[in-house]
């Protein structure tokens, strides 16, 4: 989008030419529409432009800070020629900077965004929606959107993950160790789960964070019951743990014995965390974890009168967060 | 007397057309139907239609027993005389014509929405008839033989829906019984049409050989769609958000854009295609009763004339109407009014009919 508010779409092709110096183009046009972009599109680029291969779809922050964008997306689920497995995400800036960005060290843009994403995503540190599942968050009353999030410094930077409320208005950012969180309070425990964290008392101040250490979660339960009392919704989240442990700066503690010491540590300050970052998306008023699933199955009747301001209802819930933590290995070494 | 003795089909064949005719491109859609209705309560719906339509293919078998060598047509004239049993006849052909029809017609909207838009839909329609023709013209056993193989060829396709289930959210199911029992039993006639396909039993009935398995095949093949339903209906709502699940015309064919391998894109073309084998499997018999009732209205024994003119009418008239996916729905609405009467009720009638006539010839003989 430009100063005036115009919708600015462009996009980036590949140019499958011998001939061609640079194997790739970018343009930019101002329409009212997608549809409209590819006639537009078509006086420009070399070849076809066919939504059916459109890989990653990227949205400047400029249109997400106005509700009902949504819409504009429909070509890609009306007309069944298009693909809905696009990825979409936010751009932290001016979505054409990304799209005509052409490093010389990296691949062609679809691919070099595809594994950038795709990297980041198996690490959980971003979300992973696609333009169908996009549809299902909008359209779901029960939770609120949350997309990808890119920033363009002198590269492509991942930083976490955007959430929006249920007009697809951006509200909140989080980082990559939120979005974290995030999956695990989604239930989305696929992939790999890794934590640092410090443990209290040790060398706090020296120069190598000597009291750090870092786990990764290989085998995360997590349980929600949700129920309706005193005029407020009441979830209770139970997070259980196996945590391997990856690595540690201090040496005193004997985990064969006092291996329950750690894990002690490690669910107190994570249930600061989770509680910390429910906080924050409580105050925005939306609910990227699909509480609202929850309180439609278990608590039907009140839902009803609330599904339709499910973001305002949720900030009033309490949400109970209980971690229990395993510790399942500690590694080859002591 | 054994009319049909060359036509014979085994129980095997008998149960596979039954199932091949139930299921056709209403399962696409009927995910939104019953959502639309019933919201995510609409399985429940499934197994009442199913055990419904059980009782009225029993009422069908158990009727067809007392005759076990005639046709609907035969037994018609047989009861009520030439005239009257042509005339009853009559609104059965139209039935089982519209049918044929609408379902035809669907197949072309489906294609041409997903494989050749820009193809004119009168060459659609050819392209499809002629195939179908090939097999209806023959007898029975030639098409019981093509529903085997079909089964045999696609009997994979509902395993491939399991690949979403991992990705599904089963909280969607909670709470049962949402809104009471009224959105479930509202869903019941939309989902008792995609269970319609049992009326080919009436002209099916006298061809099989071992008529002991009639109700075995039946129950089996009655079975089977209800399974498949139920299967294709909880996927959808495990993987679709219920509450925008209604926004998608065919859930399935939406669900299908998911699957998606390392090797493979647009998996969901690929399925539709050979998904079309499904379909047609499910015309040849409608169109077999259809072409046969009207044979025996007039008298001939060969069917492949009726045949003929019956494709030519079809493209003909797609090529005068050009017919829409409104009017396709009017179309189906239609047929909702008139199966209950001939589906569910003839059955009926011509049961109690022939039991009081037992009964009164019972008093007058001993």
């Amino acid at each position: 989008m430009d100063e005036d508010n115009n919708l600015l779409v462009s996009a980036s092709s590949p140019v499958f030419s011998r001939e061609a110096e640079i194997k790739e183009e970018s343009f930019q046009v101002q329409t009212l529409t997608l549809r409209q972009s590819r006639d537009e599109f078509d006086k420009l680029f070399t070849a076809f432009p066919s939504a059916g291969k459109v890989q990653f779809i990227l949205i400047g922050k400029r249109v997400l800070e106005h509700p009902d964008w949504f819409p504009l997306l429909d070509v890609f689920f009306r007309d069944p020629r298009n693909s809905v497995k696009a990825r979409v995400a936010m751009v932290d800036g001016s979505a054409y900077d990304v799209v005509r960005f052409l490093p010389s060290n990296k691949p062609r843009l679809p691919l070099y965004l595809t594994k950038l994403f795709d990297t980041a995503y198996r690490r959980n540190l971003t979300v992973k929606t696609s333009l169908r599942e996009l549809q299902r968050q909008i359209f779901e009353r029960g939770m609120t959107p949350s997309i990808s999030k890119l920033r363009k410094d002198d590269n492509l930077i991942v930083t976490g993950t955007a959430l929006l409320d249920k007009k697809g208005k951006y509200a909140l950012s989080i980082g990559s160790e939120e979005t974290k969180l995030l999956r695990v309070l989604q239930d989305e425990t696929q992939g790999e789960f890794s934590f640092t964290m410090t443990y209290p008392d040790k060398a706090q101040g020296g120069l190598f964070h000597l009291g750090s250490f870092s786990f990764s979660a290989p085998a995360i339960s997590v349980k929600t019951k949700a129920g309706y009392a005193d005029n407020k919704f009441k979830f209770d989240v139970k997070i259980h743990m196996r945590a391997v442990l990856t690595e540690r700066h201090f040496y005193d503690i004997d985990i064969r014995r006092e291996g329950a010491k750690l894990e002690r540590v490690i669910e107190q300050q994570m249930k600061a965390r989770f509680e910390k970052l429910i906080g924050k998306v409580q105050a925005a008023k939306i609910d990227p974890f699909g509480y609202g699933l929850y309180a439609r199955a278990y608590a039907y009747k009140p839902w009803k009168t609330v599904q339709d301001r499910w973001g305002e209802a949720f900030s009033e819930a309490s949400v109970n967060v209980n971690v229990k933590v395993t510790i399942g290995a500690m590694g080859a070494i002591q | 007397m054994k009319k049909y003795a060359f036509n014979e089909i085994t129980p095997m064949q008998y149960t596979l057309i039954l199932f091949g005719t139930q299921v056709g491109t209403g399962v696409l859609a009927l995910p939104r139907v019953l959502a639309e209705k019933s919201g995510t309560d609409g399985w429940i719906s499934i197994i009442l239609a199913w055990a419904l339509n059980s009782v009225a293919g029993l009422l069908i078998l158990s009727l067809f027993k007392r005759y076990p060598d005639d046709t609907m047509p035969d037994l018609l004239v047989r009861l009520f005389g030439k005239w009257l049993g042509k005339l009853i006849l009559l609104p059965l052909l139209a039935y089982f014509a519209f049918f044929s029809w609408t379902s035809l017609v669907r197949g072309l909207l489906y294609v041409k929405a997903w494989f050749l838009p820009k193809t004119p839909d009168y060459i659609v329609m050819l392209l499809l008839t002629v195939p179908v023709f090939m097999v209806v013209r023959n007898g029975l056993r030639v098409q019981a033989r093509y529903s085997e193989i079909v089964f045999y060829m696609t009997m994979w396709m509902p395993f491939f829906l399991l690949f979403l289930l991992s990705r599904g959210h089963w909280i969607h199911m909670l709470p049962l019984f949402k809104e009471g029992w009224w959105p479930i039993v509202k869903a019941l006639p939309t989902t008792l049409l995609s269970f319609l396909g049992i009326e080919v039993l009436y002209v099916l009935h006298p061809f099989l050989q071992k008529k002991q398995y009639a109700v075995h095949g039946f129950m089996i093949a009655n079975g089977m769609t209800g399974l498949l339903y139920l299967l294709v209906v909880i996927v959808c709502y495990v993987y679709f958000s219920p509450d925008a699940i209604t926004l998608y015309n065919q859930p399935v064919l939406s669900l299908l854009k998911e699957i998606e391998f390392r090797f493979l894109e647009r998996f969901d073309m690929v399925f539709l295609a050979l998904y079309l084998l499904v379909i047609s499997r499910s015309w040849v018999p409608y169109i077999f009763s259809t072409v046969f009732c009207a044979s025996q209205l007039l008298g001939k024994q060969d069917h492949a004339v009726p045949a003929v003119c019956y494709m030519i009418a079809t493209i003909v008239l797609v090529f005068l109407i050009h017919p829409t996916w409104n009017e396709s729905d009017m179309w189906v609405q239609y047929q909702l009014y008139a199966a209950p009467f001939l589906v569910y009720l003839l059955p009926l009638i011509l049961y109690l009919y022939v039991r009081g006539l037992e009964a009164f010839r019972g008093r007058q003989t001993p």
